[in-house]
């Protein structure tokens, strides 16, 4: 059955269209990171590609270059003369910061998670219903109900302002998600496979690490991409429990002063911001459109 | 420094004191500073035709100051028991505190104490104070206080004069605390009798306005409530086709920033937030009277006023959107900036006055002073619960003393805290057209002089001022609800208020 | 407790292991026991979720008093205020409106993107491909992004639709109050419909193709097809995806704080948002508990009513 020439072109136009309505406000960001201020705020019209295009905004955010140095003391508000000393805007201390937590946060998920997912999957204790219920529930969570107990803990355990620490908050938000991903991989694979191993005399530990954890290499990497976004962006929490310790979305807030925000440096590390994750996400596309199914469809 | 510069700046100092403690009129002042050649009609207008200086600040460096080095010998050596010791303190990103930031690096080669300085929002600032004090968690060794909080962390602050003589040997040496503009450390950091912190940061509202559109229009500058509105009125009429207002708002609902526009309009038609028996008063004539004004000024302005903070009205005066602005003086250096559309156009000059007479503050309750230039001011104070407070007492006196004080105002071009500062030649040098400018600093201390107002010192402020008065007001403004009905949004919030102090035993 | 695939072999094969050691590993210790798989996720969300949990209960049963900033036990003091404050009904009605209205939008983009791209086409894979894009940027960086292309004089959205007549300039998109919600909404659309796009995706391609052939010999068109088979075989990962993605859009924070800040006046409060406010400006942390314990509270049970009528097994 062939598909008449007009509806192919009809389907490629719709196709096009709604991916660029999507692309847009990306487009439009990543146009602002390169405009001066003057192209960003300009009263008399909206300005697109009538301007100067500028790096300064890389410069100063991802580079760390002295914004007064680069400016002759003037960007756009008051205060960002820059003095010559350190750089407020100077975002590579945050990239390592998030990069350090959001991979650390990833890893540790994915290993608590892939055993849970396992003994969710292959093992029939008491309460197992329950137990994946009691797991995925910690999702209803408000972030905002927790962070008041979770400062003074924090506190107390000494994990305030530390990596450690919004690793494992990170974690703790990311674990159900990555426990309901894990536990369908698990399932699509026939139980006969690892059966057939401990039959032959394998431990479930060596059943599990030689036989099953091969088989959802790629269910790991597209789970551990989606723990990798999730913490890369989170906002609330993050704030809240670190002080020297910058994410991204944090840093990039500050950016909003009381004489002005600095839009291009906002936009310039806004655009940065997205780069690892979104290659993460190509990486893995593939297994994420097979996990994401969450093993609903099946039967 | 020549003798002859350093005669000329101290005269200037003692002029300065002399007048912060008002043993010299207003007019003697300003005849004085006349002589010394801070001519305060020079400052603005002198220089506008040549600011060609294109690159590269003048920004005090170590050497230029005299006495400094000795600043620097002392903290070399008291601080050496500190070294390593990390100081943490949290701020809005205001300019002092952002060019403090720049300029930490040198206290910490001097002392080997460490700083560091998280930026965050504002509330963001208040929520983190609180959770240090409520947890009592030593997170934070100083404070960075709003005026509307100082109240609430009143307990929770050493007075620095007290611990400098409690602790002499780690007092700063010339420090001189009676340097701090009188009014400021009344109006900002004094809780009675107590400092709870040292002034750090002073934006004060004052009114500015666009030279070249006034000219154009032939409006005379505005003095009084009256002739502003209708000069705004007027501009927003005449430049519709230019896309140009009379004036724009921070009247963004919900934000501290709608609420300091709102008390301004309530003091300067006679009005008060408080009775002095601690009821709101936000609802009786003179308030209407002031909300109904900003309502009329809300419709001039571009609508945009109410998505606005004062970032949002730093952008509209910038972009050459509005042509007067009744608001924080910390906005004028930017508008000299070299990128700026509206280079060496905006002039300053003291806030609004009349023609409606002020409440007296002692109509007014829980420490509020009514009057013409409301501040936003904010105080940097050490915490009771610091673990290192010696060293965050050095990097306090540090970042405060009269040599940072003038640096720090080059860095930003925003006003100092110290008399002194106010008459540094490399402040006065700088009193022209162009990026960090600080040519108006002249009409920042002659408001804070005069008529420096301040909002209620109550517990329950911080909240009040942030949340539950603005929220009401931008219902009222956007006609969410009460049909633009001035009296019945204030009714409501004079319900509210009254609640809150009265479970709180305030009343 | 008992493993049903333990059998007698391993059993008997894990004693004779033990044999000739000073120390047998306790069973429960093995990897034939539930417990060490389960043990590391369950202190990790027992430590920084439960424990958290209750401690906010605990704290919204005090009375944080504003002048001596002491809680002191009073457990109808704040729950009481919670019921009468017309803000806590507002951010309620606010909040299902809000995740309605989002998640009906997102599912039904979200299906439509997905039959589109769905496809092996040249250049469709490169279209799924930037799709994802809108997925990778920090939600509270997407608030901002669209704060500035709303900004009434300066903003690309808001100046193109003032140009072409559908929005009046006086009327910012985020300030007003008929505009505001759907304003912030979009924002939540554009990020998350790209999601959904993945997840329908995923149920799309995993369909049998068997029926779909059969259908087409028996000379089903496409509309029916969809109908008859594709949507019927989508239900089960549809209900899924509704439920993630409404917990998600209840307790929704980044945006409404970054944009409006609830404003104007409340209009776009919602109940996170509510307590949000309370805990962060007027510092009452006893009541910012107790409207977000609320909030927890309206998830659970909104969440296990779609599970119950809408039959969702995990």
């Amino acid at each position: 059955m062939r598909t008449p020439t007009y509806l192919v072109t009809l389907r490629y136009a719709a196709a096009i269209f709604v991916t660029a309505v999507f692309m847009f406000p990306i487009f439009w960001w990543t146009l602002t990171s390169i405009k001066p201020t003057n192209a960003i705020f300009n009263k008399d019209e909206v300005v697109w590609f009538d301007f100067e295009p500028t790096l300064i905004n890389y410069r100063v955010t991802v580079m760390g270059e002295s914004p007064s140095a680069l400016t002759g003391g003037s960007t756009g508000s008051g205060t960002t003369m820059g003095t010559g000393g350190e750089n407020s805007f100077d975002g590579r201390r945050t990239i390592v910061d998030s990069i350090i937590i959001a991979v650390g946060s990833t890893i540790f998920t994915i290993i608590v998670a892939v055993g849970a997912a396992y003994a969710l999957s292959r093992m029939t204790f008491r309460g197992n219903q329950a137990y994946l219920n009691w797991v995925l529930s910690y999702r209803f969570m408000p972030p905002i109900a927790i962070i008041v107990p979770l400062v003074f803990m924090f506190r107390d355990l000494g994990l305030r302002d530390t990596h450690l620490g919004i690793i494992l908050v990170h974690s703790l938000i990311n674990l159900p998600i990555a426990v309901l991903l894990l536990k369908s991989f698990l399932d699509d694979i026939p139980k006969d496979v690892d059966q057939a191993a401990m039959i032959d005399g394998a431990t479930r530990w060596q059943s599990f690490r030689l036989v099953v954890l091969p088989m959802i290499k790629g269910g790991i990497a597209a789970t551990a991409v989606l723990c990798f976004v999730f913490s890369w962006t989170e906002f609330l929490l993050s704030l809240f429990l670190t002080s020297e310790i910058r994410t991204l979305p944090v840093k990039i807030t500050t950016f909003v002063t009381s004489t002005g925000s600095e839009w291009g440096f906002i936009a310039a590390l806004g655009t940065s911001a997205m780069i690892p994750s979104f290659i993460f996400i190509l990486l893995v596309q593939r297994h994420l459109v097979r996990g994401l199914t969450m093993g609903a469809i099946k039967d | 420094m020549s003798f002859k510069n350093h005669q000329r700046q101290q005269f200037i100092i003692d002029t300065a004191n002399a007048y912060t403690k008002r043993k010299i009129s207003k007019r003697d002042f300003l005849r004085k500073m006349g002589l010394a050649g801070v001519g305060f009609s020079a400052f603005g207008m002198g220089m506008l035709g040549g600011h060609s200086r294109g690159k590269g600040l003048q920004l005090g460096n170590m050497a230029h100051a005299a006495g400094h080095s000795d600043m620097n010998e002392w903290l070399r050596e008291v601080g050496k028991p500190f070294a390593g010791t990390t100081i943490r303190y949290t701020s809005e990103a205001t300019p002092p505190t952002v060019v403090a930031n720049e300029l930490k690096g040198e206290f910490e080669e001097l002392t080997g104490i460490k700083i560091e300085i998280e930026i965050v929002p504002l509330e963001q600032v208040l929520a983190k104070a609180t959770q240090d004090v409520q947890g009592q968690l030593g997170t934070y060794d100083l404070y960075y206080l709003d005026q509307a909080w100082h109240a609430t962390f009143f307990p929770d602050t050493v007075d620095p004069v007290e611990y400098s003589q409690e602790k002499p040997e780690l007092a700063m040496p010339g420090f001189d605390y009676d340097d701090f503009s009188a009014p400021l450390v009344e109006g900002i950091s004094k809780i009675g009798d107590k400092w709870v912190g040292i002034p750090f940061d002073i934006p004060i509202f004052t009114f500015m306005y666009r030279r070249d559109i006034l000219e154009k229009h032939g409006i005379a500058v505005p003095k009084t409530y009256d002739e502003f509105t209708t000069a705004v009125k007027l501009i927003t009429e005449a430049e519709k086709e230019n896309g140009i207002f009379g004036t724009g708002l921070q009247a963004k609902s919900g934000h501290y920033s709608l609420e300091c526009d709102w008390s301004q309009a309530v003091w300067g038609h006679g009005g008060s937030i408080f009775r002095a028996d601690g009821t709101f008063s936000g609802n009786d004539e003179q308030g209407i009277m002031g909300l109904e004004w900003y309502q009329e000024l809300l419709a001039n302005a571009p609508a945009s006023s109410l998505e606005s903070t004062w970032d949002g009205q730093w952008q509209m005066m910038h972009s050459g959107q509005v042509a007067m602005v009744q608001s924080w003086d910390e906005f004028f250096p930017g508008m000299d900036g070299d990128d700026s559309p509206v280079k060496g156009l905006w002039e300053m000059t003291a806030p609004l006055q009349g023609p409606h007479t002020l409440r007296d503050r002692s109509a007014a309750g829980f420490g509020e002073i009514p009057d013409w230039g409301h501040q936003g001011g904010s105080s940097i104070a050490l915490s009771r619960y610091s673990k290192n407070i010696d060293a965050a007492w050095l990097f306090m006196q540090w970042v405060c003393s009269k040599e940072m004080m003038v640096r720090l105002t080059l860095g930003g071009g925003f006003a100092p805290m110290r008399n002194s500062s106010f008459a540094d030649p490399r402040v006065l040098e700088k009193a022209r057209v162009g990026a960090g400018t600080t040519r108006h600093l002249p009409v920042v201390l002659d408001t804070i002089e005069n008529y420096i107002a301040s909002e209620p010192d109550m517990p329950l402020w911080a909240g009040l001022s942030s949340n539950e008065i603005p929220t009401e007001l931008g219902k009222l403004l956007t006609g969410q609800e009460y049909g633009g009905d001035a009296k019945a949004c204030m009714d409501a919030i004079a319900k509210i208020v009254d609640t809150q102090t009265a479970e709180a035993g305030l009343r | 407790m008992t493993d049903t695939m333990a059998s007698p072999s391993e059993n008997s094969r894990s004693k004779t292991r033990g044999e000739g050691k000073f120390w047998t590993m306790p069973r429960w210790l093995t990897s034939e026991h539930s417990f060490p798989w389960i043990f590391p996720a369950t202190a990790t969300l027992i430590v920084f979720g439960l424990y958290p949990i209750i401690y906010s209960v605990w704290l919204s049963l005090n009375r944080r008093h504003p002048v001596t900033r002491e809680n002191e036990w009073n457990p109808a003091w704040n729950w009481s205020r919670v019921f009468a404050d017309e803000r806590v009904w507002d951010a309620i009605s606010v909040t299902y409106m809000y995740t309605f209205v989002a998640i009906t939008i997102q599912l039904a983009l979200g299906l439509g993107i997905a039959l589109l791209l769905d496809s092996d086409r040249k250049g469709f894979g490169l279209m799924r491909a930037l799709m994802t894009l809108p997925l990778v940027v920090p939600p509270a960086v997407t608030g901002m992004m669209f704060l500035l292309m709303y900004n009434n004089s300066f903003g690309v959205i808001s100046r193109t639709l003032q140009s072409i007549g559908l929005l009046d300039p006086a009327k910012p998109l985020l300030s007003s109050h008929e505009t505001a919600l759907w304003a912030v909404m979009v924002a939540d659309i554009w990020q998350w419909t790209p999601f959904m796009v993945l997840i329908m995706m995923a149920g799309l391609r995993a369909l049998p193709k068997d029926p779909f052939e059969a259908a087409a010999i028996d000379g089903a068109n496409a509309l029916q097809a969809f109908r008859r088979l594709t949507l019927p075989m989508l239900s089960k990962i549809i209900a899924i995806a509704v439920l993630i993605r409404g917990i998600d859009l209840f307790r929704v924070y980044d945006y409404v704080k970054v944009m409006t800040d609830s404003g104007p006046g409340t209009a776009t409060e919602t109940l996170t948002a509510y307590s949000g406010t309370i805990y962060f400006k007027s510092a009452n942390f006893p009541y910012a508990s107790a409207v977000a314990i609320l909030t927890l509270v309206l998830v659970i049970i909104t969440a296990n009513i779609f599970i119950k009528v809408f039959k969702v097994r995990f």
